[in-house]
Protein backbone atom coordinates (compact mmCIF):
# COMPACT_ATOMS: atom_id res chain seq x y z
CA UNK A 1 0.00 0.00 0.00
CA UNK A 2 1.55 3.27 -1.11
CA UNK A 3 1.78 6.14 1.33
CA UNK A 4 -0.16 8.95 -0.33
CA UNK A 5 2.17 11.71 0.73
CA UNK A 6 5.56 10.26 -0.20
CA UNK A 7 7.20 8.55 -3.13
CA UNK A 8 8.57 5.06 -3.39
CA UNK A 9 9.78 3.44 -6.56
CA UNK A 10 9.51 -0.21 -7.54
CA UNK A 11 11.18 -1.80 -10.51
CA UNK A 12 10.46 -5.10 -12.16
CA UNK A 13 12.47 -6.77 -14.88
CA UNK A 14 10.40 -8.29 -17.67
CA UNK A 15 11.57 -9.90 -20.86
CA UNK A 16 12.35 -6.87 -22.99
CA UNK A 17 12.05 -4.00 -20.57
CA UNK A 18 12.10 -2.76 -17.01
CA UNK A 19 8.80 -1.71 -15.48
CA UNK A 20 9.22 1.28 -13.17
CA UNK A 21 6.35 2.00 -10.77
CA UNK A 22 6.32 5.31 -8.89
CA UNK A 23 4.06 4.91 -5.84
CA UNK A 24 2.60 7.92 -4.08
CA UNK A 25 3.30 11.42 -5.30
CA UNK A 26 6.00 13.01 -7.41
CA UNK A 27 6.63 16.68 -6.76
CA UNK A 28 9.47 19.16 -6.50
CA UNK A 29 10.64 17.68 -3.22
CA UNK A 30 11.32 14.22 -4.61
CA UNK A 31 11.60 14.61 -8.39
CA UNK A 32 15.39 14.32 -8.06
CA UNK A 33 15.03 10.93 -6.36
CA UNK A 34 12.91 9.68 -9.22
CA UNK A 35 15.31 11.14 -11.74
CA UNK A 36 18.30 9.30 -10.29
CA UNK A 37 16.37 6.03 -9.97
CA UNK A 38 15.54 6.25 -13.68
CA UNK A 39 19.06 7.32 -14.55
CA UNK A 40 20.36 4.21 -12.80
CA UNK A 41 18.32 2.06 -15.18
CA UNK A 42 19.52 3.97 -18.23
CA UNK A 43 23.12 3.82 -17.03
CA UNK A 44 22.73 0.07 -16.60
CA UNK A 45 22.01 -0.10 -20.31
CA UNK A 46 18.22 -0.33 -20.28
CA UNK A 47 16.77 1.00 -23.53
CA UNK A 48 13.09 0.42 -22.86
CA UNK A 49 11.36 1.60 -19.70
CA UNK A 50 7.70 1.03 -19.03
CA UNK A 51 6.14 3.29 -16.43
CA UNK A 52 3.27 1.95 -14.37
CA UNK A 53 1.24 4.89 -13.00
CA UNK A 54 -1.39 2.73 -11.30
CA UNK A 55 -0.32 3.86 -7.82
CA UNK A 56 0.73 7.37 -8.73
CA UNK A 57 -1.55 9.75 -6.83
CA UNK A 58 -0.18 13.10 -7.81
CA UNK A 59 2.37 14.55 -10.19
CA UNK A 60 3.58 18.15 -10.27
CA UNK A 61 5.26 19.89 -13.17
CA UNK A 62 8.63 19.01 -11.67
CA UNK A 63 7.63 15.35 -11.96
CA UNK A 64 6.37 15.75 -15.52
CA UNK A 65 9.74 17.17 -16.45
CA UNK A 66 11.49 13.99 -15.29
CA UNK A 67 9.31 11.71 -17.45
CA UNK A 68 9.67 14.03 -20.38
CA UNK A 69 13.43 14.05 -20.05
CA UNK A 70 13.45 10.26 -19.74
CA UNK A 71 11.36 9.80 -22.88
CA UNK A 72 13.63 12.12 -24.82
CA UNK A 73 16.82 10.55 -23.53
CA UNK A 74 15.70 7.02 -24.33
CA UNK A 75 14.55 8.11 -27.76
CA UNK A 76 17.96 9.66 -28.38
CA UNK A 77 19.56 6.30 -27.60
CA UNK A 78 17.25 4.37 -29.88
CA UNK A 79 15.06 3.17 -27.03
CA UNK A 80 11.68 4.30 -25.76
CA UNK A 81 9.49 5.05 -22.77
CA UNK A 82 5.96 3.67 -22.46
CA UNK A 83 3.32 4.57 -19.92
CA UNK A 84 0.18 2.90 -18.59
CA UNK A 85 -2.19 2.78 -15.63
CA UNK A 86 -3.31 6.44 -15.60
CA UNK A 87 -5.98 7.38 -13.06
CA UNK A 88 -8.39 10.12 -14.12
CA UNK A 89 -6.64 12.99 -12.31
CA UNK A 90 -3.24 11.96 -13.70
CA UNK A 91 -4.70 11.50 -17.19
CA UNK A 92 -6.18 14.99 -16.87
CA UNK A 93 -2.78 16.51 -16.10
CA UNK A 94 -1.18 14.74 -19.07
CA UNK A 95 -4.10 15.85 -21.25
CA UNK A 96 -3.87 19.53 -20.27
CA UNK A 97 -0.10 19.69 -20.67
CA UNK A 98 -0.39 18.15 -24.11
CA UNK A 99 1.90 15.25 -23.18
CA UNK A 100 -0.73 12.60 -23.85
CA UNK A 101 -0.50 13.43 -27.55
CA UNK A 102 3.27 13.09 -27.52
CA UNK A 103 4.13 10.26 -25.12
CA UNK A 104 3.30 6.60 -25.75
CA UNK A 105 0.45 5.95 -23.32
CA UNK A 106 -1.43 2.66 -23.09
CA UNK A 107 -4.55 1.54 -21.26
CA UNK A 108 -3.08 -1.48 -19.54
CA UNK A 109 0.11 -3.26 -18.73
CA UNK A 110 -0.58 -5.93 -21.32
CA UNK A 111 -1.24 -3.32 -24.03
CA UNK A 112 2.04 -1.64 -23.17
CA UNK A 113 4.00 -4.88 -23.19
CA UNK A 114 2.48 -5.94 -26.51
CA UNK A 115 3.56 -2.62 -27.97
CA UNK A 116 7.22 -3.27 -27.15
CA UNK B 1 50.43 26.14 -0.10
CA UNK B 2 51.44 27.06 3.43
CA UNK B 3 48.78 28.48 5.67
CA UNK B 4 49.55 30.66 8.61
CA UNK B 5 49.78 28.84 11.96
CA UNK B 6 46.83 28.78 14.34
CA UNK B 7 47.73 31.24 17.08
CA UNK B 8 46.86 30.53 20.73
CA UNK B 9 47.17 32.79 23.74
CA UNK B 10 48.43 31.28 26.99
CA UNK B 11 47.83 33.36 30.14
CA UNK B 12 49.72 32.31 33.28
CA UNK B 13 51.86 34.08 35.86
CA UNK B 14 54.26 31.14 36.09
CA UNK B 15 57.09 32.04 33.74
CA UNK B 16 58.32 28.47 33.25
CA UNK B 17 54.99 27.36 31.70
CA UNK B 18 56.05 29.12 28.50
CA UNK B 19 59.16 26.91 28.25
CA UNK B 20 57.22 23.75 28.99
CA UNK B 21 54.60 24.49 26.37
CA UNK B 22 57.13 25.47 23.72
CA UNK B 23 59.00 22.25 24.50
CA UNK B 24 55.90 20.07 24.36
CA UNK B 25 54.50 21.57 21.14
CA UNK B 26 57.88 22.13 19.46
CA UNK B 27 57.01 19.94 16.52
CA UNK B 28 53.72 21.75 15.81
CA UNK B 29 55.51 25.07 16.17
CA UNK B 30 58.35 24.01 13.85
CA UNK B 31 55.90 22.75 11.25
CA UNK B 32 54.03 26.03 11.39
CA UNK B 33 50.85 24.41 12.63
CA UNK B 34 50.54 26.20 15.95
CA UNK B 35 52.02 29.36 17.33
CA UNK B 36 51.79 30.58 20.94
CA UNK B 37 51.57 34.06 22.38
CA UNK B 38 52.11 34.39 26.13
CA UNK B 39 50.68 36.80 28.68
CA UNK B 40 51.17 36.87 32.44
CA UNK B 41 47.88 38.25 33.69
CA UNK B 42 44.42 39.18 32.47
CA UNK B 43 45.27 42.78 31.59
CA UNK B 44 48.36 41.67 29.71
CA UNK B 45 46.17 39.09 27.92
CA UNK B 46 43.69 41.74 26.70
CA UNK B 47 46.58 43.78 25.31
CA UNK B 48 48.00 40.75 23.50
CA UNK B 49 44.59 39.97 22.07
CA UNK B 50 44.34 43.52 20.76
CA UNK B 51 47.68 42.96 18.99
CA UNK B 52 46.57 39.59 17.61
CA UNK B 53 42.91 39.83 16.62
CA UNK B 54 43.16 36.46 14.82
CA UNK B 55 43.43 34.54 18.12
CA UNK B 56 40.39 32.37 18.80
CA UNK B 57 41.66 30.16 21.65
CA UNK B 58 42.85 31.30 25.07
CA UNK B 59 44.31 29.05 27.76
CA UNK B 60 44.11 30.83 31.06
CA UNK B 61 45.12 30.33 34.67
CA UNK B 62 42.66 31.61 37.30
CA UNK B 63 44.80 33.04 40.08
CA UNK B 64 46.98 35.82 38.68
CA UNK B 65 48.01 39.31 39.81
CA UNK B 66 46.55 42.55 38.31
CA UNK B 67 43.60 40.83 36.61
CA UNK B 68 42.62 37.28 37.42
CA UNK B 69 41.32 34.64 35.04
CA UNK B 70 37.67 34.93 36.03
CA UNK B 71 37.64 38.68 35.36
CA UNK B 72 39.39 38.06 32.05
CA UNK B 73 36.66 35.54 31.14
CA UNK B 74 33.92 38.05 31.86
CA UNK B 75 35.69 40.64 29.73
CA UNK B 76 36.21 38.22 26.86
CA UNK B 77 32.56 37.28 26.90
CA UNK B 78 31.72 40.90 26.24
CA UNK B 79 34.38 42.06 23.83
CA UNK B 80 35.42 38.88 22.01
CA UNK B 81 32.53 36.40 22.23
CA UNK B 82 33.99 34.34 19.37
CA UNK B 83 36.98 33.37 21.56
CA UNK B 84 36.87 30.00 23.31
CA UNK B 85 38.68 29.84 26.66
CA UNK B 86 40.16 26.79 28.33
CA UNK B 87 40.79 27.25 32.05
CA UNK B 88 43.95 25.87 33.65
CA UNK B 89 43.71 25.60 37.42
CA UNK B 90 44.67 23.48 40.43
CA UNK B 91 42.72 20.27 40.87
CA UNK B 92 41.55 21.43 44.30
CA UNK B 93 40.19 24.67 42.89
CA UNK B 94 36.91 23.16 41.69
CA UNK B 95 34.80 26.07 42.92
CA UNK B 96 36.64 28.57 40.71
CA UNK B 97 36.59 26.12 37.85
CA UNK B 98 32.81 25.85 38.16
CA UNK B 99 32.53 29.65 38.23
CA UNK B 100 34.72 29.83 35.12
CA UNK B 101 32.57 27.27 33.31
CA UNK B 102 29.45 29.21 34.28
CA UNK B 103 31.03 32.35 32.84
CA UNK B 104 31.37 30.65 29.52
CA UNK B 105 34.72 28.82 29.60
CA UNK B 106 34.70 26.10 26.96
CA UNK B 107 36.64 23.48 28.95
CA UNK B 108 39.25 23.15 31.68
CA UNK B 109 42.44 21.24 32.47
CA UNK B 110 43.92 20.79 35.92
CA UNK B 111 47.34 21.56 37.31
CA UNK B 112 49.84 20.02 37.51
CA UNK B 113 49.32 19.98 33.76
CA UNK B 114 49.01 16.61 32.09
CA UNK B 115 50.35 17.65 28.70
CA UNK B 116 48.77 14.75 26.89
CA UNK B 117 45.38 15.89 28.17
CA UNK B 118 46.19 19.53 27.37
CA UNK B 119 47.04 18.59 23.80
CA UNK B 120 43.78 16.68 23.35
CA UNK B 121 41.82 19.56 24.87
CA UNK B 122 43.50 22.10 22.59
CA UNK B 123 42.84 20.03 19.47
CA UNK B 124 39.24 19.41 20.48
CA UNK B 125 38.68 23.12 21.10
CA UNK B 126 40.33 24.11 17.81
CA UNK B 127 38.06 21.68 15.97
CA UNK B 128 35.07 23.21 17.69
CA UNK B 129 36.22 26.71 16.71
CA UNK B 130 36.66 25.57 13.12
CA UNK B 131 33.13 24.18 13.02
CA UNK B 132 31.76 27.37 14.54
CA UNK B 133 33.63 29.45 12.00
CA UNK B 134 32.25 27.37 9.12
CA UNK B 135 28.74 27.60 10.50
CA UNK B 136 29.06 31.37 10.78
CA UNK B 137 30.40 31.64 7.24
CA UNK B 138 27.51 29.51 5.95
CA UNK B 139 25.09 31.71 7.80
CA UNK B 140 26.66 34.84 6.33
CA UNK B 141 26.51 33.36 2.85
CA UNK B 142 22.88 32.46 3.43
CA UNK B 143 22.11 35.98 4.56
CA UNK B 144 23.79 37.31 1.41
CA UNK B 145 21.82 34.94 -0.81
CA UNK B 146 18.59 35.88 0.92
CA UNK B 147 19.31 39.55 0.24
CA UNK B 148 19.98 38.77 -3.40
CA UNK B 149 16.72 36.85 -3.54
CA UNK B 150 14.91 39.90 -2.23
CA UNK B 151 16.41 41.94 -5.04
CA UNK B 152 15.43 39.22 -7.53
CA UNK B 153 11.87 39.34 -6.20
CA UNK B 154 11.75 43.06 -6.80
CA UNK B 155 13.18 42.70 -10.30
CA UNK B 156 10.69 39.97 -11.11
CA UNK B 157 7.71 41.88 -9.77
CA UNK B 158 8.86 45.05 -11.53
CA UNK B 159 8.71 43.50 -15.00
CA UNK B 160 5.11 42.39 -14.51
CA UNK B 161 2.61 44.90 -15.81
CA UNK B 162 0.47 46.82 -13.38
CA UNK B 163 -2.28 44.62 -11.99
CA UNK B 164 -5.33 46.58 -13.07
CA UNK B 165 -6.67 48.34 -16.17
CA UNK B 166 -10.10 49.46 -17.15
CA UNK B 167 -11.87 51.32 -19.92
CA UNK B 168 -15.42 51.59 -21.19
CA UNK B 169 -15.06 48.36 -23.08
CA UNK B 170 -13.35 46.14 -20.56
CA UNK B 171 -11.69 45.77 -17.18
CA UNK B 172 -8.68 43.58 -16.29
CA UNK B 173 -7.43 42.55 -12.89
CA UNK B 174 -4.42 40.31 -12.22
CA UNK B 175 -2.82 38.92 -9.10
CA UNK B 176 0.30 36.87 -8.44
CA UNK B 177 1.27 35.42 -5.07
CA UNK B 178 4.59 33.51 -5.30
CA UNK B 179 4.97 30.56 -2.93
CA UNK B 180 8.64 31.36 -2.41
CA UNK B 181 10.75 34.49 -2.74
CA UNK B 182 10.71 34.23 -6.48
CA UNK B 183 8.14 32.52 -8.61
CA UNK B 184 7.81 30.43 -11.72
CA UNK B 185 4.51 31.96 -12.85
CA UNK B 186 3.93 35.11 -14.81
CA UNK B 187 1.13 37.03 -16.44
CA UNK B 188 0.92 39.89 -18.84
CA UNK B 189 -1.75 41.98 -20.50
CA UNK B 190 -1.34 44.71 -23.07
CA UNK B 191 -3.05 46.62 -25.83
CA UNK B 192 -1.82 45.54 -29.25
CA UNK B 193 -3.69 48.42 -30.86
CA UNK B 194 -6.84 50.39 -30.10
CA UNK B 195 -9.06 47.35 -30.59
CA UNK B 196 -6.93 44.38 -29.51
CA UNK B 197 -6.10 43.31 -25.99
CA UNK B 198 -3.59 40.53 -25.31
CA UNK B 199 -3.72 38.30 -22.23
CA UNK B 200 -0.91 35.96 -21.18
CA UNK B 201 -0.56 33.53 -18.32
CA UNK B 202 2.25 31.03 -17.87
CA UNK B 203 3.75 28.57 -15.42
CA UNK B 204 7.30 27.19 -15.54
CA UNK B 205 7.93 23.63 -14.33
CA UNK B 206 9.59 23.39 -10.96
CA UNK B 207 10.19 26.23 -8.53
CA UNK B 208 12.86 28.49 -7.15
CA UNK B 209 15.70 30.15 -8.98
CA UNK B 210 15.96 27.81 -12.02
CA UNK B 211 12.25 28.27 -12.68
CA UNK B 212 12.51 32.02 -12.17
CA UNK B 213 15.35 32.33 -14.69
CA UNK B 214 13.38 30.38 -17.27
CA UNK B 215 10.39 32.60 -16.51
CA UNK B 216 12.36 35.75 -17.27
CA UNK B 217 13.59 34.33 -20.57
CA UNK B 218 10.09 33.26 -21.63
CA UNK B 219 8.61 36.59 -20.65
CA UNK B 220 11.17 38.48 -22.71
CA UNK B 221 10.83 36.25 -25.77
CA UNK B 222 7.06 36.48 -25.63
CA UNK B 223 7.11 40.27 -25.32
CA UNK B 224 9.04 40.38 -28.57
CA UNK B 225 6.88 37.79 -30.31
CA UNK B 226 3.53 39.43 -29.60
CA UNK B 227 4.67 42.52 -31.48
CA UNK B 228 5.70 40.50 -34.53
CA UNK B 229 2.84 38.06 -35.06
CA UNK B 230 -0.91 38.58 -35.06
CA UNK B 231 -1.66 34.93 -34.34
CA UNK B 232 -1.22 33.60 -30.80
CA UNK B 233 -0.22 30.23 -32.24
CA UNK B 234 2.54 31.86 -34.32
CA UNK B 235 3.83 33.60 -31.21
CA UNK B 236 3.93 30.41 -29.18
CA UNK B 237 5.59 28.53 -32.05
CA UNK B 238 8.33 31.17 -32.22
CA UNK B 239 8.91 31.19 -28.47
CA UNK B 240 8.84 27.39 -28.39
CA UNK B 241 11.55 27.11 -31.03
CA UNK B 242 13.84 29.45 -29.12
CA UNK B 243 13.24 27.85 -25.73
CA UNK B 244 13.64 24.32 -27.07
CA UNK B 245 17.06 25.00 -28.49
CA UNK B 246 19.60 23.12 -26.34
CA UNK B 247 17.14 22.65 -23.50
CA UNK B 248 18.61 19.39 -22.24
CA UNK B 249 17.19 19.63 -18.75
CA UNK B 250 13.68 19.70 -20.23
CA UNK B 251 12.49 22.62 -18.13
CA UNK B 252 9.23 23.63 -19.76
CA UNK B 253 6.64 26.33 -19.54
CA UNK B 254 2.88 26.17 -20.02
CA UNK B 255 1.64 29.29 -21.78
CA UNK B 256 -1.80 30.54 -22.63
CA UNK B 257 -1.97 33.56 -24.91
CA UNK B 258 -5.20 35.07 -26.18
CA UNK B 259 -6.18 38.22 -28.07
CA UNK B 260 -9.58 39.82 -27.59
CA UNK B 261 -10.94 41.90 -30.43
CA UNK B 262 -12.97 44.57 -28.65
CA UNK B 263 -14.90 45.41 -31.85
CA UNK B 264 -16.73 42.11 -32.09
CA UNK B 265 -15.78 40.05 -29.03
CA UNK B 266 -13.70 37.52 -30.96
CA UNK B 267 -11.19 35.88 -28.65
CA UNK B 268 -8.41 34.11 -30.50
CA UNK B 269 -6.11 32.06 -28.38
CA UNK B 270 -3.54 29.32 -28.26
CA UNK B 271 -3.05 27.04 -25.27
CA UNK B 272 0.44 25.56 -24.87
CA UNK B 273 -0.25 22.94 -22.22
CA UNK B 274 -1.78 25.35 -19.72
CA UNK B 275 -4.85 24.86 -17.52
CA UNK B 276 -7.80 25.85 -19.72
CA UNK B 277 -9.03 29.34 -18.80
CA UNK B 278 -12.69 29.77 -17.97
CA UNK B 279 -15.25 31.73 -19.91
CA UNK B 280 -17.95 32.94 -17.54
CA UNK B 281 -21.05 33.74 -19.56
CA UNK B 282 -23.40 36.50 -18.54
CA UNK B 283 -26.01 33.86 -17.67
CA UNK B 284 -23.45 32.35 -15.22
CA UNK B 285 -22.56 29.31 -17.32
CA UNK B 286 -18.86 28.55 -16.82
CA UNK B 287 -17.04 26.84 -19.67
CA UNK B 288 -13.45 25.75 -19.97
CA UNK B 289 -11.97 27.06 -23.20
CA UNK B 290 -11.38 24.02 -25.39
CA UNK B 291 -7.69 23.20 -25.57
CA UNK B 292 -5.95 23.69 -28.86
CA UNK B 293 -4.31 20.27 -28.53
CA UNK B 294 -0.96 21.85 -27.95
CA UNK B 295 1.91 20.86 -25.75
CA UNK B 296 3.94 22.86 -23.24
CA UNK B 297 6.66 25.15 -24.61
CA UNK B 298 10.39 24.48 -24.53
CA UNK B 299 10.73 20.76 -25.12
CA UNK B 300 9.27 19.83 -28.52
CA UNK B 301 10.90 21.81 -31.28
CA UNK B 302 8.82 21.92 -34.43
CA UNK B 303 5.55 21.40 -32.60
CA UNK B 304 2.67 22.89 -34.55
CA UNK B 305 0.71 25.32 -32.40
CA UNK B 306 -2.80 26.16 -33.57
CA UNK B 307 -5.30 28.85 -32.68
CA UNK B 308 -8.70 28.35 -31.12
CA UNK B 309 -11.48 30.91 -31.14
CA UNK B 310 -14.56 31.83 -29.12
CA UNK B 311 -16.90 34.77 -29.30
CA UNK B 312 -17.52 36.86 -26.19
CA UNK B 313 -20.56 39.01 -25.73
CA UNK B 314 -20.69 41.99 -23.39
CA UNK B 315 -21.26 40.76 -19.85
CA UNK B 316 -18.97 37.75 -20.30
CA UNK B 317 -15.77 37.36 -18.34
CA UNK B 318 -12.56 35.42 -18.84
CA UNK B 319 -10.62 33.90 -15.99
CA UNK B 320 -7.04 32.70 -16.53
CA UNK B 321 -5.26 30.91 -13.72
CA UNK B 322 -2.31 28.68 -12.81
CA UNK B 323 -2.52 25.37 -10.99
CA UNK B 324 -1.56 27.07 -7.72
CA UNK B 325 -5.30 27.81 -7.53
CA UNK B 326 -6.76 24.40 -8.36
CA UNK B 327 -4.04 22.41 -6.60
CA UNK B 328 -4.10 24.44 -3.38
CA UNK B 329 -4.46 21.89 -0.59
CA UNK B 330 -6.09 21.93 2.79
CA UNK B 331 -5.00 20.04 5.90
CA UNK B 332 -6.84 16.92 4.70
CA UNK B 333 -4.77 16.88 1.49
CA UNK B 334 -7.82 17.75 -0.56
CA UNK B 335 -7.36 20.03 -3.56
CA UNK B 336 -9.37 23.18 -4.22
CA UNK B 337 -10.05 21.69 -7.64
CA UNK B 338 -11.76 22.82 -10.81
CA UNK B 339 -15.27 22.16 -9.51
CA UNK B 340 -14.94 24.59 -6.62
CA UNK B 341 -13.35 27.09 -8.96
CA UNK B 342 -16.21 26.81 -11.44
CA UNK B 343 -18.83 27.10 -8.71
CA UNK B 344 -17.15 30.19 -7.35
CA UNK B 345 -16.89 31.74 -10.81
CA UNK B 346 -20.56 30.99 -11.51
CA UNK B 347 -21.50 32.93 -8.38
CA UNK B 348 -19.51 35.93 -9.60
CA UNK B 349 -21.17 36.51 -12.97
CA UNK B 350 -21.98 40.17 -12.24
CA UNK B 351 -18.79 40.99 -10.38
CA UNK B 352 -16.06 43.32 -11.60
CA UNK B 353 -12.76 41.75 -12.67
CA UNK B 354 -11.24 43.12 -9.49
CA UNK B 355 -13.85 41.35 -7.38
CA UNK B 356 -13.60 38.10 -9.35
CA UNK B 357 -9.86 37.89 -8.65
CA UNK B 358 -10.25 38.96 -5.04
CA UNK B 359 -13.08 36.54 -4.33
CA UNK B 360 -11.44 33.55 -5.98
CA UNK B 361 -8.15 34.08 -4.17
CA UNK B 362 -10.05 34.57 -0.90
CA UNK B 363 -11.92 31.32 -1.52
CA UNK B 364 -8.64 29.49 -2.11
CA UNK B 365 -7.13 30.90 1.09
CA UNK B 366 -10.25 30.10 3.03
CA UNK B 367 -10.20 26.55 1.69
CA UNK B 368 -6.49 25.99 2.44
CA UNK B 369 -6.81 27.56 5.91
CA UNK B 370 -3.42 27.21 7.59
CA UNK B 371 -1.90 24.81 5.06
CA UNK B 372 1.16 26.61 3.65
CA UNK B 373 0.93 27.59 -0.01
CA UNK B 374 3.15 25.23 -1.98
CA UNK B 375 2.82 26.66 -5.48
CA UNK B 376 2.61 30.12 -7.02
CA UNK B 377 -0.93 31.42 -7.27
CA UNK B 378 -1.58 33.58 -10.32
CA UNK B 379 -4.76 34.65 -12.06
CA UNK B 380 -6.17 37.27 -14.39
CA UNK B 381 -9.79 38.18 -14.91
CA UNK B 382 -11.10 40.17 -17.85
CA UNK B 383 -14.62 41.49 -17.85
CA UNK B 384 -15.94 42.42 -21.26
CA UNK B 385 -18.27 45.37 -20.70
CA UNK B 386 -19.08 46.66 -24.14
CA UNK B 387 -18.09 46.36 -27.76
CA UNK B 388 -15.79 49.04 -29.07
CA UNK B 389 -17.81 51.20 -31.46
CA UNK B 390 -15.99 51.86 -34.71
Amino acid sequence: MADESTLSIQTERVEKAVIVSPLGRVDGSNAAVLESAIQEQIDAGEKVLVFDFKDLNYISSAGLRVFLMTARRLQGEGGKALFFGFSDPIAHIFEISGFSAILSIYDSRSDALVAL
Amino acid sequence: MSKSPTRLLVVDDEEDLELLIRQRFRRDIRQGEIDFVFAHNGKDALEKLAEHPEIRLVLSDINMPVMDGLTLLSQLEEIRPEIRAVIVSAYGDMENIRTAMNRGAFDFVTKPIDFKDLEITIRKTLRHIEIMRNALESRDRLVAITRELEVATQVQMSILPRDHASSETHEIQAMMIPAREIGGDFYNFFSLDDAMVGLVIADVSGKGIPAALFTMVTQTLLKGAVRNFASPARCLSEVNEMLAEDNETCVFVTVFYGILDLRDGTFRYCNGGHNPPRLVRGDSRVVALPTTGNVVLGVFPGHDYVDGEVRLTPGDALFLYTDGITEAQNARNEEFGEERLDEKLASLKQATARDVVGEVVDAVHHFAEDTPQSDDITCIALRFNAMLSV
